[in-house]
């Protein structure tokens, strides 16, 4: 009944305010009748600035006049604060969590870890090829043995390839194993985040018990933490208990970990510990085998015709790899057609024909380091042999032809390099080209591949 | 009293009584499918990004708004962000959304190509992911062809569901422009709308907008629609060729 008052208020103001208005400054107020005062709740400060400025009298006299005090109702106060309404004691998740019998002591310090384990990511839906091999492998023996294998177990490796389903498999199969396993799976950001809240709610000693009495800690993205020179610190202190313990760390990064800059030295050489693994781009036949693989789960019938034409055109990882197959299975359930080569394509029109236009300066350092079987990490290294340095220069060369960056941002993209350093590498490709047959055909192979 | 039209015009009340950017407003056209995956949220897998592009007119703002008012009507939170608009209050604006079962942003190349926006998004997307939300994104361009600051947010967002608009053709135009009519309680008769047609920028935009002019004016004036009316409105308007 205490919401009724307010949804004739907010009714009336959805007749009377500027639609878009309403839905972007009214609509997100959350409401709580609390005796006779009727409490607003403001997602953020500039939600709260708005409605007062705005609309505040007019709820107010919204209230008065449509309250209906034939029934008892009375003209209550508003108020209006930034936050979310409180949540009701009740739904405490008490009474059906009895499945793990006080099987953890500091209970509350460990609610506090942030993230769960996603049970979707396990070893057995992992399509393996020799682009994740090494890492799979390896995760798989941290999940048997974990905190002895290897400790900690860095994987590394470009956006949508693998690396946080890796986790989550090791963190499953120890929790299949050990039911009662305190594991937390944190992003870097979210470890941050509640850090950040743990000070400011002076519960930062139960931050630290929380994190350092785990048996396993799944870090995700640890480039998150550069620059972030108090989270590193208490970081160093939580990986330094655990390590001690014998307790499995496993981390994530986008790159190699002495590539990560803001971070501090001292964790560098300590995620160096372990065992450090890359996870590539997957090649023709492994995206493939992802693909049918995905279908077979989802009962789709895919031909090998549609699978290689996905794979080929979407080559770049995994994540949008399979989003391109779910667009086809919805395409194809919603209008009732079979997968075909020609549906296909219709289906993937926008994604496909943005790709023809679309060289990215990622997608050419990609297909650069691939084609001369590098890590796209070693382009952007400050490494200077040769063998490195060319690739480099062709890659450089390939972003001033086929993007329209800038000088300043291709050597940006390229590890922070001035745009000299660009023009310098123009300059020798172009030199080589009319000099050296081998650079020759290394260019043209590049440029048919990125340009389709 | 009111005898002299002329001199005495009518003053509508500064109440919509048009239904506004709901579904059952929405004219679909060749849009069924997009259509029928906004009103069917929760059907759209894990992945809680879902981008609606199409070029201007196509219905983006109204959808994403419709799926807004949806999502009331079932007990969610919901929020609707203009960011064309709003992009200058900065990333803090996201802030309190993860609480939401849904988070609607128009006009996302306002923001995706700047890194603290980028990651405040990236943010919100885990947290939206944890708890089962969605981000509802809109922009005209695609997502393939927009600058993400953050590879990790773009790739999220490519591997998600993305609906594309297709613009209304002549005949679905002209149907479109008459459930339009019929929801503010307009009569439309076929010359009115094709003289109207022959002479405003052919996107759903001017279209509705003028719609909107003509019913104040026919409400104010109370005369119908006709072509010599409309005529009328055009010159006031100063919009005529």
């Amino acid at each position: 009944m205490s919401g009724s008052l307010w949804n004739r208020c907010f009714h009336q103001l959805e007749a009377e305010m500027v639609e878009q208005q309403f839905n972007t400054w009214v609509r997100p107020l959350q409401v709580v009748m609390d005796g006779s005062e009727l409490r607003l709740f403001a997602p953020n400060r500039f939600v709260a600035e708005w409605v007062q400025q705005n609309v505040l009298p007019r709820i107010n006299d919204l209230c008065a006049r449509l309250t209906d005090s034939s029934s008892g109702e009375q003209i209550p106060t508003v108020s209006l604060e930034v936050g979310s309404k409180p949540q009701v004691q009740t739904s405490e998740p008490t009474a059906p969590r009895e499945a793990g019998p006080a099987q953890i002591p500091a209970k509350s310090a460990f609610s506090m870890l942030g993230g769960r384990l996603n049970p979707e990511f396990t070893f057995s839906n992992f399509v393996e090829g020799k682009s994740n091999q090494l890492a799979r492998a390896a995760a798989q023996q941290v999940a048997e043995n974990p905190g002895r294998a290897y400790n900690p177990l860095f994987i590394y490796g470009g956006v949508g390839l693998g690396k946080t389903h890796l986790m989550h498999a090791v963190g499953n199969t120890i929790r299949s194993v050990r039911p009662n396993a305190r594991i937390a799976y944190v992003h870097s950001e979210r470890f941050v985040g509640d850090m950040v809240k743990a000070l400011q709610h002076n519960t930062i000693n139960e931050f630290k018990t929380a994190y350092r009495s785990l048996d396993a800690l799944l870090i995700d993205d640890i480039q998150f933490f550069a620059g972030k020179d108090r989270s590193q610190e208490e970081f160093f202190h939580t990986f330094n208990a655990l390590f001690e313990a014998q307790q499995q760390i496993i981390l994530t990064c986008d790159r190699y970990p002495k590539e990560v800059d803001g971070l501090e030295d001292r964790l560098k050489s300590r995620f160096g510990w372990g065992l450090t693994v890359s996870v590539e781009p997957p090649e023709l036949e492994t995206s493939v085998a992802i693909l049918m693989s995905k279908a077979a789960l989802t009962n789709v019938n895919l031909p090998d015709e549609v699978a290689f034409f996905i794979a080929k055109r979407i080559r770049s990882n995994v994540r949008e790899l399979e989003g391109a197959l779910r667009r086809v299975v919805a395409n194809a359930q919603f209008t009732g057609r079979p997968i075909t080569l020609d549906f296909t394509k219709e289906a993937l029109r926008d994604l496909l024909a943005l790709q023809d236009r679309l060289v990215t300066v990622d997608n050419i350092q990609k297909t650069v380091a691939e084609y001369y079987k590098l890590r796209v990490a070693d382009l952007l290294s400050k490494r200077r042999s040769r063998s490195i340095a060319r690739p480099r220069q062709m890659a450089m060369a390939m972003a001033k032809e086929l993007t329209s960056h800038s000088l300043p941002e291709i050597g940006d993209a390229f590890g922070g390099r001035d745009h000299t350093t660009v023009m310098h590498a123009c300059r020798v490709i172009k030199d080589l080209r009319e000099t050296d047959i081998r650079s020759r055909e290394d260019y043209s192979n590049l440029l048919r591949t990125l340009t389709g | 009293m009111a005898s002299n039209r002329d001199v005495l015009r009518q003053i509508p009340l500064p109440i919509q009584l048009r239904p506004g950017s709901v579904f059952s407003s929405y004219y679909a056209g060749a849009n069924h499918e997009a259509l029928s995956v906004l009103q069917n949220l929760t059907g759209t897998g894990p992945n809680p990004v879902i981008f609606l592009t199409g070029i201007s007119g196509t219905g983006k703002t109204h959808l994403l708004q419709a799926a807004c008012v949806a999502a009331s009507d079932q007990a969610q939170q919901a929020c609707y962000l203009p960011l064309r608009e709003l992009h200058h209050y900065g990333p803090e604006l996201l802030q309190g959304t993860e609480h939401m079962n849904l988070v609607c942003l128009d006009d996302v190349s306002h923001i995706l190509h700047q890194p603290d926006w980028s990651r405040a998004l990236f943010n919100l997307y885990r947290e939206m992911e944890e708890k089962g939300g969605k981000l509802l994104l809109a922009d005209a361009q695609a997502p393939v062809a927009l600058t993400i600051a953050l590879p990790d947010l773009a790739s999220r967002i490519l591997a998600g569901a993305i609906l594309r608009l297709q613009p209304l053709d002549e005949l679905a135009q002209t149907e479109a422009l008459q459930l339009h009519a019929r929801l503010r309680g307009l009569i439309l008769p076929d010359d009115v709308l094709n003289y109207i047609l022959r002479r405003l920028p052919r996107d759903m935009h001017t279209l509705c907008g003028f719609l909107d002019d003509m019913d104040i004016a026919s409400l104010s004036s109370q005369r119908k629609l006709t072509v010599p009316f409309v005529k009328q409105v055009l010159l006031e308007a100063g919009t005529t060729a």
